[in-house]
């Protein structure tokens, strides 16, 4: 019989042992598969949205107003140098007529194009009839989506609602899926001067545009910022996929880091398994040597179970993480709000993953193999040969495995967020690292302390399941690493989470001045009189209006936001970095003065007494100094506000009204004056929104992302537990004669029992113990690399209570199958009489 | 002497891959209290099984074992461990100790599985007094490895006393024994016998070890073939039963 064949059947005889590597392999390997095919998908999304978006176009200028860019500023970007192909389009929201059937219909997006500019940038693929011919035909096409909902064919009339509304349209071609806009699929494409006419537009709402051979995106930019009187935003394909990236970017790299942690767990379960066959096959190694093998035929006897097991578990790793990525994607695509499409089994994730399952195995076979390869066979085949010294695997060689795969997984890190994160997964796998080379070390003297309580109730079994997690060190340690990191991982991630939450109300309590914000769909204007109403509900103690809209600076759109300044300043909010808080509030109700938040002051590089000239309409502009920059301001739909007086607001940048009213109650006031709010707000067409309802929202939005992480984090430890099993079950084997003599002694089937489960209970509880100190230093590293370790981050309580539930549970869960072995050996058998 | 344990047509077959085999075929017999009964045969005669049996490690066949008045052959799993834990110590040929545990400790195991604490009172001072019958005062904190083999056996001698069980089994406990350190071992159980009236039974192939005995039954193919009365004697000498033993072709 070959060696590979007795390899073979090492890996049969334990089917146990091989069964739950194998699955500890799969589920590494299933996990990282996931995170790189679903990292792939979010990539392939954000092509595909950018491609949705500006189709070939180099770059998009949008109007910053309503009225949209004029024709003087469209026939100036057709002669700006550097510009080949431009396409206008405009994009109004109205209601049709009616359906075909006369029914009522709902909202749909009408989107005016010049057919054969269009087409030059654009895919409109026709799945029905014919494209548009000229940009005044009176004809129209619909998207399948909106076809199939109101039941438009070729040839049916279809009349846009809107001031300058002409005759019906004839539908002449259908655009498949959704149409060109994607959304909800809704969509009327017409000629342009049909839109312009229909709604009596001035303008285009946006122009894409190709650029002539040789042009730069640069000097194209400059040229259009030198020549072009109106404001505008200007996009390329690769600032919108930047963007697009960079809000999916924390959450690829976070699902890598806690992948390759997962890939640690299964690597010590390797390490482990393979020490113990080693340990088990030793006579059976000695008697190959005696027999004339060479050390490489017995390193070979041991690289091929490894890679039986390697290969078995990468393979069934594969489909596993098909599943998972298929189960993960939902919960991804609301994190990331991109769609992550997954494509069953993702051939290019897989092959990596499965590869990095194959490598990690092979590298943890090597000391063990090189172990075995220096059995001496007089000293394997001695009566009294000490097994433990073979079988024990060597924490040194964890490092070193534990290393490879770090920088593994840094190979295989996400190419598209290859500068996010990489440095706080370094620096979170020598944390993990320490650690794991830690534990030996604090074993002995935790489980002695932590074994007190159990050893007031069950003496003899606390004391011998110690003294069994001492035997072997190095296979405890190993087990333990793995449930230390599995643990560690639960409360850094739960802490980012907590920390995050906090972040988020401490956000929103810093900056809005009230309890309820009371919203409308439309600007409410001050001489509407509704915000004395308000103020006059029994309980509203004040009532201060906000107002969000747009700004335009130097081609950027901001958020911004009017607010009342001393309102904010007699209710003490906003928290100033630099400037006077005071006199910035102040200084916004006069005009002229902005206070800008931290994040948009870092980013254009904005200082108090620097200016920031807005553009407006007409080619004029608005000139604000920055009075103060704040820590935090009022959220908007993109960002944090640039905050602005209401004098501005009004007078120059087009706001109208406010759409929001922030209340403050009375102290005392209870639930009565709540409801006296909202029963006034509804009458005036508002909605009242308590503050903790809007924190609320930002809790499941939160926990929408870290459930995606606390599962994987939980995968971690469930591999860590499939390690216990295997250690525990070894455990009971090795000690056969051992718990044999003790029936025989008088040692009943249950403390037998109760042994294993307190060796295990014992085991977790170091592991809750030196899991929730290590997931303390994991998680200030996240959150002080993430900048979010401050005092609103609290203390993890909740994730250390969880990690210690699971931490304790499973293990007592692992040692079931062990403890019932251990429970029914047979004193007999055990002591082999003859 | 009035009978402590007693064996009533004993059957034992065990299932050997589909084979059997049968161990005992209908032993009867008979130990008094504070007797000295040595088991002896060769390999395979089923001599350690019938040790087995009459210790309640294991359910017999056919028949019934009589421990102390009670039949014990059809015990529950709860009443046999009581029965190991309060009636009987054992003795083996090896793997006798617990390698975590040091002497005191191994020999305080019955109480403590029993969930009493044998570091206090009574029972310590009966741990001092095992120690001090099998002569390895001074060595209390040694673990297993830091004794010579024979002292770990006086070890498991003292472990199997130290609980005054009404019956000392013992299978081959000079078996990984040398000449002297194996005469030393059953010198110790030999006195526990002549001085405290401990019943014991003794598994042995060595001639020499079963001289220590008051009586010695010879097994071979399952069954009693023999029995030899040597009595009590201060003389260990073997040289009688090992002529009765070519007598009859052992």
């Amino acid at each position: 019989m070959g060696i590979d064949r007795l390899a073979w059947r090492a890996v049969l005889a334990r089917p146990l042992r091989s069964l739950l590597t194998i699955i500890g392999i799969a589920l590494g390997v299933g996990v990282l598969s996931a995170s790189l095919t679903l990292s792939a998908a979010l990539d392939a999304s954000v092509e595909r949205t950018v491609h949705d978006i500006v189709g070939r176009a180099d770059l998009r200028v949008s109007a910053f107003l309503d009225a949209g860019l004029s024709d003087t500023a469209v026939q100036t970007i057709r002669r700006t140098d550097g510009v080949a192909t431009v396409a206008p389009v405009i994009q109004h929201r109205t209601f049709l007529a009616s359906t075909p059937g006369g029914g009522a219909t709902n909202a749909v997006t009408v989107l005016g194009i010049e057919p054969l500019s269009y087409a030059t940038i654009h895919d409109l693929v026709i799945v029905k009839g014919r494209a548009l011919a000229t940009p005044d035909e009176p004809a129209a096409l619909v998207s399948e989506t909106l076809a199939k909902q109101d039941g438009y064919q070729l040839g049916s009339d279809i009349t846009l609602q809107g001031p300058g509304g002409e005759g019906p349209l004839k539908v002449v071609g259908i655009v498949q899926g959704f149409g060109p806009l994607g959304g909800p699929g809704r969509t009327v494409v017409v000629p342009i001067g049909l839109a312009r006419t229909a709604f009596s537009l001035a303008g285009v709402t946006r122009i894409d545009l190709q650029l002539a051979q040789g042009a730069t995106q640069d000097a194209t930019t400059a040229a259009l910022a030198s020549r072009l009187a109106e404001p505008y935003v200007l996009a390329s394909p690769a600032g919108i996929a930047q963007s697009l990236r960079a809000s999916s970017a924390d959450f690829q790299a976070t699902a890598a880091l806690v992948a390759a942690i997962v890939l640690f767990v299964g690597a010590f379960l390797i390490v482990n398994t393979l020490s113990m066959t080693v340990g088990e096959r030793a006579r059976e190694v000695g008697l190959l040597r005696a027999a004339g093998a060479t050390r490489g035929q017995v390193g070979r006897f041991v690289f091929t179970g490894a890679l039986v097991l390697g290969l078995l578990g990468s393979g069934l790793g594969i489909f596993t993480g098909a599943i998972l990525a298929l189960v993960m994607a939902d919960s991804v695509s609301a994190a990331t709000g991109l769609t992550a499409t997954v494509p069953g089994i993702d051939p290019s994730g897989s092959a990596i993953a499965a590869l990095v399952g194959v490598l990690v195995t092979i590298f943890a076979a090597i000391e063990p193999a090189v172990r075995a390869s220096r059995i001496s066979p007089v000293e394997a085949l001695r009566a009294r040969f000490d097994l433990p010294a073979v079988r024990r695997a060597r924490v040194w060689w964890v490092g070193i495995v534990f290393v490879t795969v770090a920088f593994l997984a840094l190979i295989a890190w996400p190419p598209a967020i290859a500068a996010t994160g990489s440095e706080r997964a370094l620096a979170v796998y020598g944390v993990l690292l320490l650690a794991t080379l830690a534990s030996p070390f604090l074993l002995q003297p935790l489980s002695r302390l932590l074994g007190i309580p159990v050893a007031m109730v069950l003496r003899i079994e606390a004391r011998l399941a110690r003294l069994s997690l001492a035997r072997d060190r190095s296979r405890t340690a190993l087990t333990l690493g793995s449930l230390v990191i599995g643990l560690a991982m639960v409360v850094a991630l739960g802490w980012s989470a907590q920390a995050a939450r906090a972040s988020a109300f401490a956000w929103l309590n810093d900056v809005v001045p009230g309890d309820e914000l009371v919203s409308s769909i439309r600007p409410i204007a001050a001489d509407e009189g509704i915000q004395p109403i308000l103020a006059q509900v029994p309980g509203v103690a004040t009532v201060t209006p906000i107002a969000s809209f747009d700004i335009a600076y130097q081609g950027f759109r901001l958020d911004a936001a009017a607010i009342v300044g001393a309102d904010v300043l007699a209710d003490g909010r906003l928290t100033a970095v630099a400037g006077d808080r005071r006199a910035a509030l102040l200084a916004l109700d006069s005009g002229g003065s902005t206070i800008v938040p931290t994040a948009v002051a870092t980013r254009l590089g904005l200082h108090v007494g620097d200016t920031m000239r807005l553009a407006l309409a007409g080619g004029e502009h608005l000139d604000l100094t920055v009075a103060a920059v704040v820590d935090r301001s009022i959220p908007g739909p993109g960002g944090e506000a640039v905050l602005v007086g209401w004098k501005d607001a009004t007078d120059h940048l087009g706001v109208t009204g406010a759409d929001s009213f922030a209340v403050r109650f009375q102290p005392g006031a209870g639930p009565t004056a709540r409801q006296a709010l909202a029963d006034t707000a509804k009458t005036y067409a508002l909605e009242a929104n308590p503050i903790e309802r809007i924190q609320g929202a930002v809790a499941d939005a939160l926990a929408r992302v870290f459930s995606v992480f606390d599962a994987l984090a939980i995968v971690a430890v469930l591999v860590a537990a499939l390690g216990i099993v295997n250690t525990l079950t070894m455990s009971v084997v090795e000690r056969i004669r051992e718990l044999g003599l003790l029936r025989a002694i008088g040692m009943s089937r249950r403390q037998a029992m109760r042994m294993v489960i307190v060796e295990a209970g014992v085991l977790g509880s170091v592991g809750v113990v030196l899991g929730s100190l290590t997931g303390l230093g994991v998680g200030a590293l996240l959150l002080a690399l993430g900048r979010g370790l401050g005092p609103a981050a609290g203390f993890p309580w909740v994730p250390i209570e969880f990690a210690a539930a699971l931490g304790l549970i499973l293990p007592v869960v692992a040692a079931i199958y062990p403890s019932r072995m251990a429970a029914r050996v047979s004193i007999v058998d055990a002591l082999e009489f003859e | 002497m009035p009978p402590i344990i007693e064996a009533h047509d004993l059957t034992k077959t065990y299932d050997l891959g589909g084979k059997r085999v049968d161990a005992l075929r209908g032993v009867t017999l008979s130990v008094g209290a504070g007797e000295f009964v040595a088991l002896m045969g060769p390999s395979g005669s089923g001599k350690s099984t019938l040790l087995q049996l009459l210790g309640g490690l294991d359910r017999p066949s056919g028949g019934s074992v009589v421990f102390e008045g009670r039949d014990i052959s059809r015990l529950s799993d709860g009443e046999a461990t009581k029965l190991r834990r309060e009636r009987t110590g054992f003795v083996f040929q090896a793997f006798n100790l617990i390698p975590l545990l040091d002497v005191r400790e191994n020999i305080g195991l019955p109480f403590t599985i029993a969930g009493h604490d044998a570091n206090r009172g009574e029972l310590k001072e009966r741990v001092r007094q095992a120690i001090e019958l099998v002569e390895l005062t001074g060595k209390e904190k040694h673990r297993p490895d830091q004794l010579s083999t024979g002292e770990q056996q006086r070890v498991a001698v003292a472990r199997a006393l130290v609980t005054r069980p009404s019956v000392l089994l013992a299978d081959e406990p000079t078996g990984n024994l040398d000449y002297t350190t194996g005469g030393d071992l059953l010198h110790s159980l030999w006195r526990s016998c002549d001085h405290d009236g401990q019943t014991i039974v003794l598994v042995t192939h060595d001639a020499r070890a079963a001289a220590y005995a008051d009586r010695v039954l010879v097994i071979g193919g399952g069954a009693i073939r023999e029995e030899i009365v040597l009595g009590r004697r201060i003389d260990h000498s073997a040289t009688v039963l090992i002529a009765r033993l070519a007598q009859i072709g052992l």
